[in-house]
């Protein structure tokens, strides 16, 4: 009996022994992509920070609103936040590449679904980015047409339209993202429809004498009172 | 040459006929029939009459008008084939007009009177605004004879106009212009003006035509363009000015082709008004600017109104174009009582110049930092408008001249901003 | 000559002004004559005019050139006699050219002796043949017409004490036409001339026959009707001769000459002329254009005269004050060319011997509707001497030759009448007809060859003409008819080469032939006719259809 659990013992500690020798180059050769990968992740970082201080990335965020929402968050810069994104997902990337390299079946199918995932990750962060700058754009170019117009309530209108503009991003984000993609849908179209109902009964019961008074503003040319001179700018 | 693409076959076929001349007189349209017939009728008494020698033509560049405009104008040709009785001429009168574009564009208007001019070799043109009402006779004489007789390449008008009106223009954009380019130049965005063939040609070659797009407030450049180019510039006085009605609502278009242009330009002509000090005086005929003082009632609560709200509204717009400390002191004449309100001038051309400077480096998009000026400008004229409510022509005068030295006095303070980097 | 052959002779006619005075001289007395005239008639027939007017021969003081008529009977003697003068007649009507004569109906010499007598006292018989008064105060709507010498229309005759009305120079009193005697014995001259056979009369000074109180003493109906008289009375008995109208008036007024084809068969068409010199400076035919689009219609047997220079100066009566300062400026800015409201300069002087301009004007003589008359000289482009008073800078002796005197005489050059142009750019030595024949090129082969084919048409002469109105300005175009015949004229009035496109839809089908080379141009089709002109450059078209 002795004999038979020695034997046994040894097989399998020739087992492991086996296995192990099978998979050592491939944990080595992983470990080896893994500090490549962060070399090359950390150059990319280093490499893109530059790039967007030179373009300005910050300011261009600034009007997006990006800059604003990091600071609250007690969150880096937004140079600096993409750059340590832009190292981690390389960096990730090459780490999963090694775990690809170990033959792991299961994981292997992981790591692909992995790298088909990143395109649409990069695409939703891009739409998510310039949605941002395009609300912020469309939302001050409402404010000031509205300040101008002398229509109450500007900042009201502006937040509006930023809103709407946001809402609309974020559904496409979402689809892109591949979550809750009918659901996001849905729900944007029933929120715009019930701002735009909304804004049409408010116009036109409960805001009747202001869309008068807007759209006499807009089309005839009357004095707002009888006894006022216009003062011609140039 | 490449600019007579830009001219239809059968105006070619008119400027032919027309030939050489020594004075052109433009006149850029869009459905202006209600003014225009008297106005071009004065026009061809004021050829007749200053320059009843010279070869002379009248070219209409219409923006697609559909009230019988062009019409109006080429009727008032004199010639041989419709002989008109009750006028004397001693040459033939050529009336020409041109459809440039089926919306109007006083960009392209002015394009195509340049190059007119150009092919024709005019010694001496003017341009007419459309809506000049008031134009005399001697307004033809006024702007060409200096161009014509003297040499001059620039003929800028000045006005009999009351004190409140043009206030875009005394507040900002003449201290502006003469504080940065050195000239003292009152109407350097100009309805009616006149120039000389050789500022035409080269203004025609040099400027960047963006074929349409955006064009508005073409004369402003024209005139900087003058102040750049080592052009001899002069102003003549004309006489009333035509009070046109404007809203509320057109102070952002007038600011984008006024103010939007003039910041445009600083850009461009940076190396030639960086290096300016103070100002000179241009040569002045027929007199001076005239100023009425007729009482003029003028809601001031709505401009408090307006200028209050815009501040408040914008601050997160203000925030990115005006350092802390300018916004931090319109925030507090926003919150002054009427009575006490008060915009003062080294605030006023601080705001314009830190505006000037946000809009080179386009902190934002550069026609939202336009549009944020308006409610700036409005608490603007309502400290004007109150100082000078009684004030004598002297006193509004004197005025304006503190404020052009005001501009003059923080030029270095642009200059700073202009240059460092962020 | 047979005048009865064609009694329309003169619309057909290419006429030359001369004086005898001023053409040759062939008896070496410094002065021109009949006999030196006749000698050079080979030279006019071969410039091809058919009608020489000579301007006054009469015996006379020369005041006024000869426009002061001492005696009507009879001729200077410095150019000759009668006799010499009828040999004048013969060796032109051989020659097929016809002769007019001035006749000085309005007023004579203060030397002639009618006037002598009628001054002599208040009861001679001749007394009335002229216009006396007491004071100096009637007729005060009269314009003087002298300004540069006269200051008044009456003048002062010491010997009878009295005023006597005078329109031109105070020693040039007026006829008295209301007087019937003064009537018969003016028919009785013309006759006399007649009768010798000259074929017609340019009778000066018509418009100021006859004054009246309260009118401008010009025009008046009963100067017409005194006219109409004559001119019956010389259909009656000399068909086929010409009365030609000295009248310096506008075209509407000028119409009364004409009557209804029983006045005046010719007049000249003053204003059209400043209009011609100022459309070619303004490069505008708007002038010319006006002016004829102003004249009005006259009788089928009637012409129109036209000029470009004459004797007198370039007269700017009949422009408006502008163009009168416009025209002083332009072409005479040298405030000594300017006499009596006019220019008192020959056609190359004024247009700068350029041989382009010349040749355009004279172009356009040749072609618009009336009878041309060429001034003595301007045919090889002489120039003027403004130095010699009055008008006489025009009247210089005939530039024959290089040589002696210019060929005008073989006298002492200081006993010419006038001394002979000699400045370098007009000078005999340059501007002389023997060195023009050798030059192929020369203004006098030129104008040869526009007579010539001015001649081989009767559409010039007798035609209608319609002008066209190119938007182009600077061109004057038009089209001249008779019958099936029609002519277009093309001028570039710009010193720059022009194009043009001429609407001649209605001429579809037809070739344009040039008239100098006789080559084709294309065929009119619906399109707008395009020519090219070089600066100054005319076109004459025969139209036909092939």
């Amino acid at each position: 009996m002795r004999e038979m659990i020695l034997s046994e013992l040894t097989q399998a500690m020739q087992d492991l022994a086996r296995g192990f020798a099978h998979y050592l180059p491939r944990l080595i050769v992983m470990l080896i992509l893994a500090f490549v990968g962060w070399l090359i992740a950390y150059m990319v970082k280093i490499v893109l920070r530059s790039i967007l201080r030179l373009i300005r990335f910050d300011r261009l965020s600034e009007n997006a609103g990006a800059s604003q929402l990091l600071t609250k968050a007690a969150l880096p810069s937004a140079t600096e936040m993409l750059s340590r994104f832009i190292f981690w997902v390389t960096w990730v990337g090459f780490i999963l590449l090694g775990v690809g390299v170990l033959g792991i079946l299961g994981l292997q199918q992981q790591v692909e679904r992995f790298f088909l995932f990143l395109p649409h990750l990069f695409a939703a962060v891009l739409l998510l980015f310039f949605g941002m700058l395009t609300a912020g754009f469309f939302a001050r170019a409402a404010l000031l047409a509205a300040v101008n117009a002398n229509v109450p309530s500007p900042g009201l209108l502006s937040l509006a339209v930023r809103s709407i503009i946001m809402v609309f991003v974020l559904s496409v984000v979402f689809e892109e993202l591949g979550l809750a993609q009918q659901t996001m849908l849905v729900a944007f179209g029933i929120a715009f429809g019930a701002l735009m109902l909304g804004l049409a009964i408010a116009f036109g019961i409960g805001g009747r004498d202001l869309a008068q008074r807007f759209l006499e503003e807009k089309f005839v040319r009357t004095k707002k009172e009888q006894d006022e001179d216009e003062l011609s700018p140039l | 040459m490449e600019d007579g693409n830009f001219l239809t076959d059968e105006f070619l076929r008119q400027l032919i006929n027309v030939g050489e001349v020594d004075i052109l007189v433009g006149l850029p349209t869009h459905n202006n029939a209600k003014t225009v017939g008297s106005i071009v009728h004065t026009i061809r008494t004021g050829i007749l009459s200053g320059f009843p020698r010279e070869r002379a033509v009248i070219i209409n560049a219409d923006g697609g008008s559909r009230d019988g405009t062009p019409e109006l104008i080429t009727g008032v040709s004199i010639d041989d084939v419709r002989p008109a009785p009750s006028v004397y001429a001693l040459r033939t009168l050529h009336a020409i007009s041109t459809k440039y574009a089926s919306t109007p564009n006083s960009g392209v208007a002015l394009r195509t009177i340049l190059t007119a001019a150009e092919l024709l070799r005019a010694k001496a043109c003017i341009v007419i605004s459309p809506e000049s009402e008031t134009i005399a006779p001697e307004w033809i004489s006024n702007l060409l004879r200096p161009v014509y007789y003297d040499s001059f390449d620039l003929v800028s008008p000045t006005y009999r106009r009351h004190k409140f009106d043009g206030l875009l223009m005394t507040n900002l954009i003449y201290p502006m212009v003469r504080a940065l380019y050195g000239i003292r130049v009152r109407e350097a965005y100009m309805s009616e003006f006149g120039f000389s063939g050789r500022l035409g040609c080269q203004f025609l070659s040099q400027n960047r035509w963006n074929d349409g797009i955006g064009e508005d407030g073409i004369e402003l450049r024209l005139t900087l363009a003058a102040l750049t180019g080592g052009f001899r510039i002069c102003q003549s006085f004309l006489g009333e000015k035509d009070h046109v009605e404007r809203r509320a609502t057109d102070l952002v278009p007038t600011l984008r082709q006024s103010v939007g242009v003039l910041f445009s330009a600083l850009d461009s002509d940076f190396n030639a008004w960086s290096k300016v000090s103070g100002s000179q005086e241009v040569p002045t005929t027929g007199g001076d600017v005239e100023l009425l003082l007729d009482p003029l009632r003028v809601n001031k609560k709505r401009l408090r109104d307006m200028f209050v709200n815009g501040v408040s509204e914008l601050n997160s717009v203000f925030q990115a174009i005006l350092s802390p400390s300018t916004l931090t002191d319109l925030n507090r004449i926003a919150g002054l009582e009427e009575e006490e309100f008060r915009y003062p001038a080294a605030l006023w051309v601080r705001t314009i110049y830190e505006f000037a400077a946000a809009y080179q480096k386009s902190v934002i998009n550069r026609d939202h930092i336009i549009q944020a000026l308006a409610p700036l400008f409005r608490g603007r004229v309502l400290t004007f408008v109150v100082e000078n409510r009684n004030g004598s022509a002297l006193d509004v005068a004197n005025d304006i001249e503190g404020l052009c030295l005001e501009f003059e006095r923080l030029k270095p303070y642009l200059l700073e901003m202009w240059k460092s980097k962020e | 000559m047979d005048s009865n052959k064609d009694a329309l002779w003169y619309k057909d006619a290419i006429i030359y002004q001369v004086h005898v005075r001023t053409f040759h001289d062939s008896n070496a007395d410094g002065i021109g004559d009949f006999l030196g005239l006749e000698e050079r008639l080979d030279y006019l027939q071969e410039l091809g005019v058919t009608a020489i007017w000579l301007m006054p021969f009469f015996p006379s003081p020369l005041r006024d050139d000869g426009y002061d008529i001492a005696d009507y009977d009879s001729v200077h003697p410095s150019y000759g006699t009668l006799k010499d003068f009828c040999k004048v007649l013969d060796s032109a009507h051989r020659r097929g050219i016809r002769v007019i004569i001035e006749m000085v109906l309005n007023h004579t010499s203060d030397q002639h002796p009618w006037f002598q007598e009628a001054r002599s006292s208040h009861d001679n018989p001749r007394r009335d043949w002229y216009v006396w008064s007491d004071t100096d105060t009637r007729y005060k709507d009269t314009r003087i017409i002298f300004l540069d010498t006269e200051k008044s229309n009456w003048a002062w005759d010491p010997t009878s004490k009295s005023f006597y009305w005078h329109r031109f120079f105070s020693h040039q009193p007026d006829l008295n036409y209301d007087n019937p005697a003064v009537r018969e014995k003016m028919w009785s001259v013309m006759k006399y001339w007649l009768e010798m056979g000259v074929d017609g009369f340019r009778l000066d000074a018509v418009p100021y026959l006859v004054e009246r109180e309260g009118t401008n003493c010009e025009n008046l109906p009963e100067t017409h009707d005194i006219l109409k008289e004559l001119r019956r009375r010389l259909d009656e008995h000399f068909p086929g001769r010409m009365l030609l109208a000295e009248a310096n008036q506008w075209p509407a007024d000028l119409r009364p000459y004409f009557g209804n084809g029983d006045e005046f068969h010719m007049a000249f068409h003053f204003p059209l002329m400043p209009r011609m010199f100022m459309g070619l400076k303004l490069e505008d035919r708007k002038p010319i254009t006006e002016i004829l689009q102003q004249t009005p219609e006259i009788p089928p047997s009637c012409q129109w005269s036209l000029f470009l220079r004459n004797h007198d100066e370039l007269t700017l009566e009949m422009v408006t004050d502008m163009e009168r300062d416009y025209m002083y400026d332009t072409y005479a800015q040298n405030k000594t060319m300017r006499l009596n409201l006019g220019i008192r300069r020959r056609l190359a002087p004024l247009l700068n011997n350029d041989r382009r301009r010349i040749e355009l004007m004279n172009a356009m003589l040749m072609s618009l509707p009336g009878t041309p008359i060429i001034y003595y000289g301007d045919e090889i482009g002489m120039g003027d001497n403004i130095s010699l008073g009055d008008r006489n800078g025009v009247r210089t002796p005939m530039q024959w030759s290089g040589g002696w005197n210019a060929g005008f005489s073989t006298a002492d050059p200081e006993r010419l009448y006038a001394p002979i142009i000699h400045d370098p750019v007009y000078g005999y030595a340059a501007v002389n007809v023997v060195s023009q024949r050798e030059s192929e090129h020369s203004l006098f082969h030129w104008m040869r060859r526009i007579i010539a084919v001015r001649k081989s048409s009767a559409v010039f002469g007798r035609g209608s003409i319609e002008f066209l109105y190119p938007a182009n300005h600077r061109i004057l175009a038009y089209l001249r008819r008779l019958g099936n015949e029609t002519v277009l004229m093309v001028n570039n009035l710009s010193s720059a080469a022009q194009a043009v496109e001429l609407d001649l839809r209605r001429y579809k089908g037809n070739v344009l032939i040039e008239m100098f080379g006789n080559n084709l141009f294309p065929r009119v089709g619906d399109q707008p006719y395009l020519l090219t002109l070089g600066p100054y450059q005319s076109y004459w078209f025969r139209l036909r259809r092939v």
